[in-house]
Parts: structure tokens; sequence; C-alpha cells
């Protein structure tokens, strides 16, 4: 595939410990990658991945931070039960499932964001598009879609 | 097949003596195909309830659209008390204030099943005591096993019985075998990605977004609908493919660990739209994984509104 995949990052506001990674997503992130920041991964609904996929995302990646290390105590596990399952239930669908990916950091970590988004970029550029669920029509002026 | 005058003898009591307001059955619809659910305030209303094999609607829908004051009683089958198990975890009714008549269920008759074999103009339907049901349709008449007319979701049930009910009329009946259930999603499984992709896309296409799934599902309670929802739109309320698909994704996974495999939604659906394979999956998931059954009582949470560190061991590290 020639084109550069389209990518959605979540990413748990406290994950990021280190400051220079932090810096690093929230300013030199390539274009082909959106960024959205929540305040925990417990933040982030089912329904916001589902958004990704049908708004055109060729893949979805969820950092947070590992069990017992999470900010709001439970959020990443909470998360997690539900974000497994979902991504779990789209495979069974017919959705690639290597097209969602999770990322949990230890508070030590440098330098790993950095590494897994150039692999799920590798990894995704290797699947081609994504075309199994059916993408939103795009937005019309006024926004009255649908 | 339960005891009807047994059935109306306890409505008419609870009613009498005041243990409740209102009790909710069914009564003959417009078509002998189609029971409908009827609501009895007084004793000479009950004279018209009628419960068969053809009385498809889950009664549970409606335990969220009274107050949550009202004294209710309720004819529930297996999986009807399951989700009134659910319905009071979730706190839609307090326990008190239900009176629940259970029935031993041997299974809804899907009515597309019968139609298909007898023509769409039928007259009557009788069941048998030989567990075979007569239809006198136009076409003629027709005696048709009762085994093979049931719901997919009813032939694979695994809790025939009611679990927590205030009184039981009828026999117990044996306990389903889970396999069964595992079995149709283990089957899905493992189809090919792009088989089961095409089975998905081909069942959402037909989706004409008129909500009887969600009507009919007793756990779809809430006040505005993600559908509904305008600002942020969560997924297109038109029927375009995303929309369609998006609905039925989405529907599905909020009935994680809340199903109770009742199979409402698809007998509800007018496109004949199979759902099952989806809320299926997630309760297989929940039972497999968390070990969860949904409605045997009503304290345990399903396994999305509790956390436990447990889950430390399914951490990628």
């Amino acid at each position: 595939m020639s084109e550069t995949p389209k990518l959605v990052l979540f990413q748990c506001q406290w994950c990021l410990f280190s400051p220079a990674d932090q810096d690093w997503v929230d300013n030199q992130l390539s274009e082909n990658i959106h960024l959205a920041k929540v305040p925990c991964t417990g933040r982030i609904n089912p329904l916001y991945l589902l958004n990704a996929v049908q708004g055109g995302a060729d893949g979805v990646m969820v950092s947070g931070c590992l069990p017992e290390q999470c900010h709001f105590k439970t959020g990443n596990i909470a998360a997690r039960r539900q974000l497994e399952e979902f991504s779990d239930y789209l495979n069974h669908i017919g959705y690639e499932q290597d097209r969602i990916r999770f990322l949990w950091l230890d508070l030590q970590d440098r330098g790993i964001i950095q590494k897994e988004l150039a692999a799920f970029e590798a990894q995704i550029t290797a699947l081609g598009p994504a075309h199994n669920l059916a993408t939103r029509a795009t937005e019309t002026a006024g926004g009255a879609n649908a | 097949m339960p005891d009807l005058d047994a059935l109306k003898a306890e409505a008419k009591r609870i009613l009498i003596e005041g243990v409740v307001d209102i009790v909710i059955g069914f009564k003959a619809g417009d078509t002998p195909l189609h029971p409908q659910p009827a609501f009895f305030k007084t004793i000479d209303e009950v004279d018209q309830l009628a419960f068969d094999g053809l009385c498809q609607n889950n009664l549970a829908t409606y335990l969220t659209r009274f107050p949550k004051t009202q004294k209710i009683g309720m004819l529930v089958r297996g999986c009807e008390n399951r989700s009134v198990n659910a319905l009071v975890f979730e706190g839609q009714h307090p326990r008190e204030g239900l009176y629940l008549i259970g029935v031993p269920c041997e299974g809804i008759i899907d009515w597309r099943k019968i139609v298909a074999q007898t023509g769409e103009e039928v007259i009557s339907v009788t069941e048998q005591s030989d567990n075979t049901i007569l239809v006198e349709a136009k076409s003629g008449f027709f005696t048709l096993e009762k085994k093979t007319l049931l719901h997919e979701s009813c032939a694979r049930c695994i809790h025939p019985n009611p679990i927590s009910a205030d009184v039981v009329i009828g026999e117990l009946l044996p306990e389903g075998d889970p396999a069964l259930a595992r079995a149709i999603v283990a089957s899905f499984a493992e189809l090919p990605l792009q088989e089961r992709h095409a089975w998905f896309r081909q069942e959402a296409e037909r989706c004409i977004r008129c909500y009887a799934c969600r009507e009919a599902c007793p756990m779809c309670y809430c006040e505005e609908c993600f559908v509904d929802h305008i600002s942020p739109r969560w997924t297109e309320s038109g029927t375009t493919p995303a929309g369609m698909q998006g609905w039925h994704i989405v529907r599905a996974f909020h009935q994680t660990g809340r199903c109770t495999s009742c199979g409402a939604c698809e007998r509800a659906c007018p496109m004949d739209i199979k759902m099952t394979y989806l809320t299926e999956k997630l309760n297989d998931d929940m039972r497999r994984k968390y070990n969860f059954e949904v409605g045997l009582d009503a304290t345990t949470p399903p396994p999305f509104s509790t956390v436990t560190l447990d889950d430390k061991s399914r951490f990628v590290v």
C-alpha cells in the first residue's frame, strides 16, 4: 500500500510519565495519527472506538497504565474489561483484531510509545486500508448528516 | 402446557388480596399466531388470560414502564425471571413490589416456522398433549411436531425454569445443556474472517431501523438511546451501511453481561434479522472469562459493573 494509514491514538494523560515522551506525542506525531487524549482509559467508551473505526481509521491504538498504577485506582482495569471484549467482539463480526492494539505502559517506561507506534503503523501498512466495517458518510456542510 | 385455570386462579387471588395492583400476562391477539401482552387490573379481565407456546414477548420489558411504587404481578418463564432479576439489580423496580408467577417454559414457538409450512392464513392453533400442535389453515389441517418449531434461542435454552418466582405453577423441567449455546458461538467463530463479515453485513443491511428489537428487549430501557442522541451523533441514524452496522454492533454490545438470551429481539424483527449470534458470543465470553451468568440472582454485579485486581493477569505486559 502506498498510502500512509490513518491511525487514531487514544492516550491516557497519565500513562506517559516522562515529559519528553509526552512532549513527543503532543507535538511531534506525524499527521496521519490523530491524537485523542483522555483523562484515563476508563473514560474511553467502546463507542469511541467504533466512532474511530467508522470514521475511517485504519488502526486504533489505546495507551494506558498498568494495573495498580492507574491515577484513578481501577480505571484501566475497567477499561480493559470493556475494550478488550469490544475488540474481541468486532473480530467476531469480521473486523481484523490486529487493527486495534492496546499498549499498557509502566510509569518507568521511557521511549516505548515511539517504538510501539512505529511498529503498529508498519503492521497496519501491511494490512492495508480497512474495508470490513462501513464508514460514515462525510459530513456535509451544516452537519446535516443522515 | 401450563394449567391455565391455576394461572387464572393465582392471578385473581393476588388481585383480590391486594398483593398487586396489576397483573402482566398474555391474552388472545388479533390472529391465532400472535397472542399479545395484556395488563389485567380487575378479576373480570383475568378471564381473558391466555398462555401458550406462541406467547413470544418477554414480559419483563414492561416492568420499566410502570412507576416503581406500583405493585406488579407478572407471569414469568425462565428467561423473563432472569431478566427481572437483572432489572432488579439495576434498580429498575424493587423486588418487594413484584409478585412473580413462575411457569416452567417448554420453549417459544417461532410463528414463522408454522407459516413456512402452512401458508399465511392460519385459522386456529391448538397445542395437543402429545407435544404436537394442530394448525388449521386455509390450506388444510396440519399436525406439527412442537420440537421442530421452537425458536432457536429456546431450542438451546439453559434455564427454562423460573429461578426466583414467588410461586411456580407446573412441573419443573430439566435444565438445558450449556454446550448447545456454546456450539453456535463456536461454529460461527470457526468461519474465516471474511465469511463472518459477509454474514454480519448481509444481516445488518436488511435493517429498516424500526427499533423493534430495542422495544422488545427488557434490558433496553434507556430514556435516550445512543442512536437517538444528536450531539454527539454516535452513529448515523438512517439506513446507511455505517448506521445499520453501528446500530447492530452497539445494541448487542450494550447487552454484554445483561442479555438473558430470550431471543425477543430476533422474534420482534420484521426483517427476520438474526441477532442472537452477536449476543450469544458476548454471553459466552462472560461465562468463560468471568464465570458470570446473568439473572441467576439479583445481587451479583455483571462483569462490566465491577472491577477486580484479578484481571491483572490478563494484561499483556
